[in-house]
């Protein structure tokens, strides 16, 4: 059997692609804290998404405890820098935290500029706290679309608390809200008027928004209107996020925001609603898996891949509609069920 | 060559504000689809080795203009061995004599790289040494 460098096993399984496993040697170095192993495992989920089961499957038993805080915003609101300062601030409250910060990838080249270390080099050094950068890759919606199985290795390798900052982000991209059972939104002064306060989107998804640079001119105003929008509540609107002020810089206001991220994690336990988001999430997990499944056995079994081309081109020509296609593509699967069963 | 995007960490060791050599290069090894990790200034050689390590990279790639070459490469050389690290590329540049440059090979330092190198060199270089050391399935 072979192995790559820190033992994951290699060798294909026939019939059915490639399914890497994990070594007994490598997990016992996993549970055993190995940096390196739990970095290479992030690697396995974010580059092979065939490998993704295989992992997953060895981590039953171990998720479902840790907090994950989405800490999102504008570009240079100044996110990595509270996500330095939240994450030092949680692991002296006794707590291992995970960072995971995502950049953009570019659409053209495929390349990444990873600058988050920058503002978290203080981590360095640190048990308590392991860092990933991710790009983006195909991700549009603020994060990668391997951020929630990274996050998984994460948990997995004893962290409690795991931070997922996503890319500078405007007012919709809303990717956060599938992984993160609390979304922190970073804003700054200057950054509008209450009109922008008012739109929907991230704005309604947060569960604690933070003005940093508030030592910066304008930073009542953002404060005020946000007040005033989250003052008109509304039948279906949710109960008015807190508030707070800080500025990383002159550091004031951290104490604060590490201490109410505490309390409302807290709270998200002891209210089950922490229970309530995974179940939610699993929902999601078993329908999408199901999907996928059905999808790649419908492919397996008919020639659907070439009548789907040819149906297009078709078409594609002459103005018609998928609809009846779909349909009876379906009923030639179920037919087939059918026969099996009989 | 490997499927994924090759995955570098930059960084400074030492105190060398000069950081327009790494920015360029670090920039034009994001432009060949590189994901690049920009670690930035007054780093020392455990902080960079231990971020490439969280990182998973592929490459290490140090910048030094401040004349103490040989005491950071050979330092982050023998800590990515320590860490298990042994298996990635080291690379840089600065302001590094030839003579410098062949005993920093001799202990494992890959091709340096100086100014007026263009930037598309590193890169072709950075792509030769993925494709001649695989590192597994990944």
């Amino acid at each position: 059997m072979s192995t790559d460098s820190v033992g994951i096993h290699t060798d294909s399984v026939p019939g059915v692609g490639p399914q890497p496993a994990l070594s007994a040697e490598l997990w016992q170095a996993f549970l055993a804290g190995d940096r390196r192993v739990c970095a290479r495992l992030i690697s396995k989920v974010e580059n092979d998404p065939r490998s993704v089961p295989a992992i997953r499957e060895r981590f039953a038993g171990r998720l479902g405890q840790a907090i994950r805080i989405g800490v999102t915003g504008p570009p240079g609101v100044g996110k990595s820098t509270l996500c330095s300062v939240i994450a030092l601030g949680l692991a002296e409250r006794q707590h291992r935290v995970g960072v995971i910060a995502v950049d953009p990838s570019s659409p053209f080249t495929g390349g990444a500029f990873m600058g988050d270390r920058v503002r978290m080099e203080r981590f360095v050094g640190d048990d308590r706290i392991f860092m990933r950068s991710l790009a983006s890759r195909e991700g549009r919606g603020g994060l990668s679309p391997a951020t929630p199985y990274v996050a998984d290795v994460i948990e997995a390798f004893g962290m409690d608390r795991i931070l997922i900052e996503t890319v500078g982000v405007g007012q919709a991209e809303l990717d956060v809200l599938n992984c993160a059972d609390l979304v922190v939104l970073v804003l700054q002064p200057s950054t509008g008027d209450a009109i922008q306060s008012l739109k929907a989107g991230i704005m309604e998804a947060a569960d604690l928004i933070v003005v940093n640079k508030s030592d910066l001119p304008g930073a009542d105003t953002v404060l005020q209107s946000l007040r005033f929008v989250y003052s008109l509540g509304g039948a279906k609107a949710r109960k008015a996020p807190p508030l707070l002020a800080t500025s990383a810089q002159q550091t004031e206001g951290l104490d604060e925001l590490v201490d109410t991220i505490e309390r409302l994690a807290t709270s998200l336990v002891e209210s089950g609603r922490h229970r309530e988001l995974r179940q939610a999430r699993l929902v999601d997990e078993i329908r999408r898996g199901i999907q996928q499944e059905l999808w790649e056995r419908f492919l397996s079994q008919t020639e659907a891949e070439s009548a789907i081309q040819k149906v297009a081109a078709d078409l594609a020509e002459s103005g018609g509609m998928a609809y009846d296609f779909v349909r009876a593509a379906c009923s030639q699967v179920e037919l087939r069920v059918r026969e099996k069963r009989d | 060559m490997s499927e994924h995007p090759i995955k570098v960490v930059v960084g400074k060791p030492g105190l060398d504000g000069h950081d327009r050599g790494a920015k360029v290069v670090a920039r034009a090894l994001v432009e060949a689809g590189m994901e690049v990790v920009y670690l930035g200034l007054r780093q020392t050689p455990e902080s960079i080795v231990a971020a490439a390590l969280e990182e998973d990279a592929d490459v290490i790639g140090l910048s030094v203009l401040s004349g103490a070459h040989m005491t950071h490469f050979t330092r982050v050389r023998a800590l990515m061995e320590e860490n298990g690290l042994g298996d990635r590329l080291l690379t840089g540049g600065g302001i590094i004599p030839t003579k410098d440059q062949e005993t920093l090979s001799k202990l494992g330092v890959g091709k340096l790289f100086g100014p007026g190198d263009d930037p598309n060199a590193i890169v072709g270089y950075i792509h030769e040494w993925m494709a001649t050391h695989p590192r597994g399935d990944v």
